[in-house]
């Protein structure tokens, strides 16, 4: 009788051990997905918060049918050029060049810099502009 | 004597049976709970890494073309997850009905929508002259964006 009781016994803290530590290491990295996950947003929220832009000026040259929208960025961001959305009248432009202050290799858009974006694929003259930064903050301007 | 032998055995092996029985239910069970918990959280770190934006001038009166009966948006990935960029994976309202007419392309080709990307979203949908409101919801994550048409 003795050994039945602690036989079985110790089948079953043997199991309970084993169930213990599958839950714990599932709750553990469920745990840690979802605080990396918050740190992110959080670090995300940040790049957005020290993200500012203002459009200087949104031009069409009806001479070279040309647009050019010089954009400064005010934040305390360096934005990423590739990244940035151009929307002319509501349509995504995919095409055009950008150039911070005079250089057009660079894709870094620092603080206190300012960058020129020239589009040449329109037809007609626009009237707005949209320019969005990787962070989604963005800025409107009449085309003048 | 012999006879008491062979009662404790079966009594041994009988509990020993029972409570691998129950060893076994029991890791069985706390096995799936497991795995449930861990894809929850999962689930849930993907749906903390979703953020989208829609990045349509409301400002510029195109986002309706009345001739087509369509409203175009565009809608930026800035989160840090990887999305799906098929219309059935983007619930959309207009006007808090659900749309079912909805196309989504992915600005500059591919099938994962990457953070930075933009999808353009086109739904056709006849309105009235007014003001309208469309929602849409990717991975948990909704965003509100109002227009004049």
């Amino acid at each position: 009788m003795g050994f039945s009781v602690s036989g079985s016994a110790a089948i079953i803290f043997a199991a309970m051990f084993i169930g213990f530590g599958m839950f714990y290491t599932a709750t553990s990295n469920g745990f840690e997905q979802v605080t990396d996950a918050q740190q992110d947003q959080t670090d995300r929220e940040l790049t957005r918060q020290n993200t500012a832009m203002s459009i200087h000026s949104a031009t069409w040259d009806t001479q070279t049918s040309t647009l050019t929208v010089v954009a400064n960025n005010t934040g305390a961001t360096a934005l990423s050029l590739p990244e940035i959305d151009l929307l002319v009248d509501n349509v995504y432009i995919s095409e055009y060049t950008t150039s911070v202050e005079g250089d057009a290799t660079t894709d870094l858009w620092v603080p206190g810099e300012s960058v020129t974006i020239t589009v040449d694929s329109l037809d007609a003259a626009p009237t707005q502009v949209k320019l969005v930064t990787g962070p989604a903050v963005a800025d409107t301007e009449a085309v003048n | 004597m012999a006879s008491v032998s062979v009662s404790h055995m079966i009594i041994f092996i009988a509990s020993i049976v029972v409570a691998a029985g129950v060893a076994g239910v029991f890791t069985d069970s706390v096995g799936q709970l497991s795995e449930a918990v861990s894809e929850q959280g999962g689930d849930i770190a993907s749906d903390v890494r979703s953020d989208v934006e829609i990045i349509s001038d409301s400002g510029s009166g195109a986002v309706y073309n009345a001739t087509e009966e369509r409203i175009r948006l565009h809608v930026k990935n800035t989160g840090s997850e990887r999305l799906p960029p098929e219309a059935d994976q983007i619930d959309v309202f207009v006007d808090g009905r659900y749309e079912v007419d909805v196309q989504a392309t992915l600005l500059g080709g591919g099938d994962r929508w990457a953070p930075g990307e933009v999808v353009r979203l086109d739904i056709t949908e006849a309105l009235s002259p007014g003001d309208h409101r469309v929602k849409i919801i990717v991975n948990s994550d909704e965003e509100v964006f109002e227009f004049r048409s």
